[in-house]
């Protein structure tokens, strides 16, 4: 079930005519622009596609590794979609340093390979794990270091307002996934995924 | 009134369409129930995990209020496999961990997954008692997230592991866990304060064992050397001096102990420290007798009549025998030592560590001061008994010096040795002397209590000239008429024996039934204690029928049987391991120091329902 059009167009038309919440909704960073297009968050796929598959997940989450490959595959094809992958570490302080690698790599302009290298470490990350995906990436562990100081703020910016939006969406665990203005709890298949993107376009 | 706007709102959960592979992820508290209950100190934790769903073991974690970790066991859990990915440890069904000292408030933190769907955050839930508070459902806020740098420090998902690559993994080798957190229970719960009156209190407990027995003897002879000068205050000062030098000793032996990495039972049995301790012996016999009739090289006689003097009432000398009994006392592994110990290991905090180690002893010593205070009284002051009652010390010392050697020596040296001793206490005591007529009851016994032993020196002289080793049937020598009567408890050599690493494992994995790994040495005197009257024992026999018995001898010590000790977390015999039928152990239950029969057969009970549970044996094919 999802809501109508009709509605979504009543509540912001509500939304309209009460400026503080208005004021709020922008702030707010469970709003629909934060969870879809937050302007800090690095996106993958297609940045003008139509549709945003957001993802909620961890390095060490076993399930979120083995779809990895299956939705940037989908994405990959369709050709038209927006995807933002975004960390909610709940496996504790190993993944909450790869997020921070991996997001630090990103103002080292190497983004993807560094993603798509912590994607395929053991799901039990080691330092000697993140040290390697970071070689992989052409990194090191010191450099990134430096670029995770530095960007301290961005980072952990970027990690509160996951943590909220997850905890607001009262998902229960990783993989969980947005897709369009349905959310999804739990792995999708790929006919799932694309199932949920062809929804979203209506 | 307040709007909220939040895209959260807008979004719905899809949880029914095609999309989900699985049913919908249920609640992580309906996924994971958990549930708690306390025997004594200890606190046992399940969770009852919901068909479809596993618990991570290593995420188990408990702490107290402050963050500190507590010694939470686990049993070994099923290994899952994530192609690719690697191995890791899960339960399903059930599962259970228990802390061996609980405090009162403590937290708890697990974490699982839907298998094949969604993995849940680390969830925290505050501890009180038996009540069960679930705090914030999402993990960690990470407002503030770990340091980069600090990789190696967080806990629990960094912390190293050897990863198996290899399929069906076998049972994880026992893991190298802590003794039950005894000093970081005590800590937790009332502090420094706390943990010392408690090591002192159990001290007390633990001094009527026969490893402390010697020590009543000992501190006897010393009051009784003091002659007529001899008041309560002085016995009190003296028998309080002998307790705080043993104290001391023992602590100062559990920091060079853990300074020198080596085991500090071990190293009390190196034949250096038995000669050293038995010569301190001989030297207060010697002092004991008298040297008057005694020729001696001039430099040794003048040292010997100097410490004669001296320990004619020195405060020094009684302190000397303080120390020397420590060494005496030392190799009886209690769960307090091994504790103390372990904790000193663990987290190098020597001094603390120490102190729990002098509490322990000045515990121990409380009854000897007590008895030697209010006993000193009962000691004739003067007169022609004085002289008696010093040889009679003198031969307690050189009892104790034989009975130190004995481990060092063949046995049928032991009972030559006794049999002098005995028979020299004959003649000392007038086995030979002649009684006047008129001689009263006093002198009669006497002289029979000489004649006595006289015989049963001779016996052992027997005994030791025909290769017997035993003290207490001398004549029973290998061809003599031995009578076999068959005993239905069970003996030494009902346990198969390792002394690896590698056989241990074997031995526990192989058997296909649980197993229960007894370290012991025949130096150990509350092995002995153990060996005769609890294993002996028909009703324990009968509780451990359908255990694989294993023993360690420690008798003859190895580089190999040294590092089994140190992976094991073994401090020194006694101490008994029990294993499930796949080789883990079940840490909460191991057994440390002297042990009754009944604890041994509900320990017994306590593994067979432990086992009884699928958390530890899901594997349908170990079942058979």
């Amino acid at each position: 079930m999802t809501l109508t059009r009709r509605q979504l167009v009543a509540m912001a038309g509500f939304a309209a005519i009460a400026p503080p919440s208005l004021v709020f909704a922008r702030t707010d960073p469970t709003s629909q622009e934060m969870v879809l297009h937050d302007p800090e968050a690095p996106v993958l796929g297609n940045p003008k596609g139509d549709v945003t598959v957001v993802e909620y997940f961890d390095y060490q989450c076993p399930y979120c590794k083995s779809s990895y490959g299956m939705v940037r595959d989908v994405v990959e094809q369709d050709g038209k979609v927006r995807l933002v992958l975004k960390d909610w570490p709940v496996f504790g302080g190993a993944s909450v340093i790869a997020a921070q690698a991996v997001l630090a790599s990103a103002k080292l302009g190497k983004y993807e390979k560094t993603l798509d290298a912590m994607f395929h470490t053991p799901n039990k990350l080691q330092q000697t794990d993140v040290e390697k995906a970071l070689k992989k990436a052409g990194l090191t562990f010191d450099g990134v270091g430096k670029a995770v100081i530095e960007h301290q703020a961005w980072i952990s910016g970027l990690l509160d307002r996951n943590w909220m939006q997850a905890a607001a969406f009262k998902f229960v665990g990783t993989p969980s996934f947005v897709v369009g203005t349905t959310s999804f709890a739990g792995v999708l298949d790929r006919k799932g995924l694309k199932e949920a993107i062809a929804k979203a376009r209506g | 009134m307040r709007f909220n706007f939040s895209f959260v709102l807008l979004v719905v959960l899809s949880i029914c369409g095609p999309a989900l592979a699985l049913g919908p992820p249920m609640d992580m508290a309906d996924a994971f129930k958990l549930s708690i209950d306390r025997t004594g100190t200890a606190a046992t934790f399940r969770w009852q995990v919901a068909e479809g769903y596993y618990l991570y073991r290593e995420s188990l974690q408990a702490t107290t209020d402050d963050g500190t970790k507590l010694d939470l066991r686990t049993p070994a859990g099923e290994m899952k496999d994530d192609p690719g990915f690697g191995n890791t440890e899960v339960y399903f069904g059930q599962a259970a961990a228990t802390l061996a000292d609980a405090p009162q408030t403590m937290k708890l933190t697990f974490q699982g997954c839907q298998d094949g769907g969604i993995c849940y955050p680390f969830r925290t839930v505050a501890i009180d008692g038996l009540r069960i508070e679930a705090e914030a459902p999402f993990g960690i806020r990470p407002q503030d997230p770990p340091a980069f740098q600090s990789f190696a420090l967080i806990a629990p998902s960094a912390e190293p592991e050897k990863v198996e690559q290899s399929a069906p993994a076998p049972a994880p080798v026992p893991a190298p866990l802590a003794e039950p957190g005894m000093v970081e229970g005590f800590l937790a719960r009332g502090g420094t304060v706390l943990l010392l009156a408690s090591f002192m209190g159990l001290g007390v407990l633990l001094a009527f064992t026969p490893c402390v027995f010697p020590m009543y003897p000992i501190l006897a002879a010393t009051l009784g050397r003091q002659g007529a000068s001899l008041s309560p205050g002085r016995s009190f000062l003296l028998s309080s001096t002998y307790v705080v030098a043993l104290a001391a000793a023992f602590s100062l032996f559990g920091i060079l102990a853990a300074w020198l990495g080596q085991s500090f039972q071990i190293a009390l049995q190196s034949p250096p420290a038995i000669l050293i301790t038995a010569a301190v012996f001989i030297i207060l016999a010697i002092a004991s007798f008298g040297m008057v009739e005694v020729q001696l090289p001039a430099g040794l006689r003048d040292r010997l009549a100097r410490s004669q003097r001296s320990l004619g009432g020195s405060f020094g000398s009684t302190a000397i025998l303080g120390f020397s009994s420590a060494l005496l006392i030392g190799p009886c592994v209690t769960a307090p030592l091994a504790g103390a110990l372990l904790y000193i290991a663990k987290t190098g905090n020597l001094l603390l560590g120490a102190a729990a180690l002098f509490a322990l002893g000045i515990g121990k010593g409380i009854p000897l001061i007590l008895i030697g205070t209010s006993g000193a009284a009962l000691l004739p002051r003067a007169g022609a008994w004085m002289a008696q009652i010093r040889w009679l010390f003198g031969f307690i010392f050189l009892a104790t010096a034989i009975w130190y050697i004995d481990r060092l020596i063949p046995p049928p040296v032991t009972l030559a040795l006794s049999a002098a001793l005995l028979v020299s206490i004959g003649v000392f005591f007038g086995a030979f002397d002649t009684l006047p007529q008129q001689a009263g009851i006093g002198r009669r016994l006497m002289k029979s209590a000489s004649l006595l032993s006289m015989l049963y020196g001779v016996f052992l002289a027997f005994g030791a000239a025909s290769g017997s080793t035993s003290m207490l049937q001398p004549l029973q020598f290998s061809g003599g008429p031995v009578a076999s009567r068959s005993l239905p408890g069970l003996t030494k050599a009902s346990f198969a024996t390792v002394s690896s690493n590698g056989e241990l494992k074997a031995a526990v994995a192989e058997a296909g039934k649980p197993s229960l790994v007894y370290f012991t040495a025949d130096w150990c005197v509350s092995c002995r204690v153990i060996e005769r009257s609890v294993l002996s024992d028909p009703q324990v026999a009968e509780s451990l029928k359908d255990t694989n018995l294993v023993s360690v001898d420690l008798s003859d010590m190895t580089p190999d049987k040294q590092q089994l000790m140190k992976d094991s977390n073994v401090i020194g015999p006694p101490t008994m391991l029990f294993f499930d039928r796949k080789g883990a152990e079940l840490p909460s239950i191991r057994m440390v120091g002297e042990i009754s029969a009944r604890s041994l057969i509900d320990t017994a009970a306590q593994t067979q329902q432990a086992l009884a549970k699928p958390a530890i044996d899901n594997t349908a094919g170990a079942r058979q």
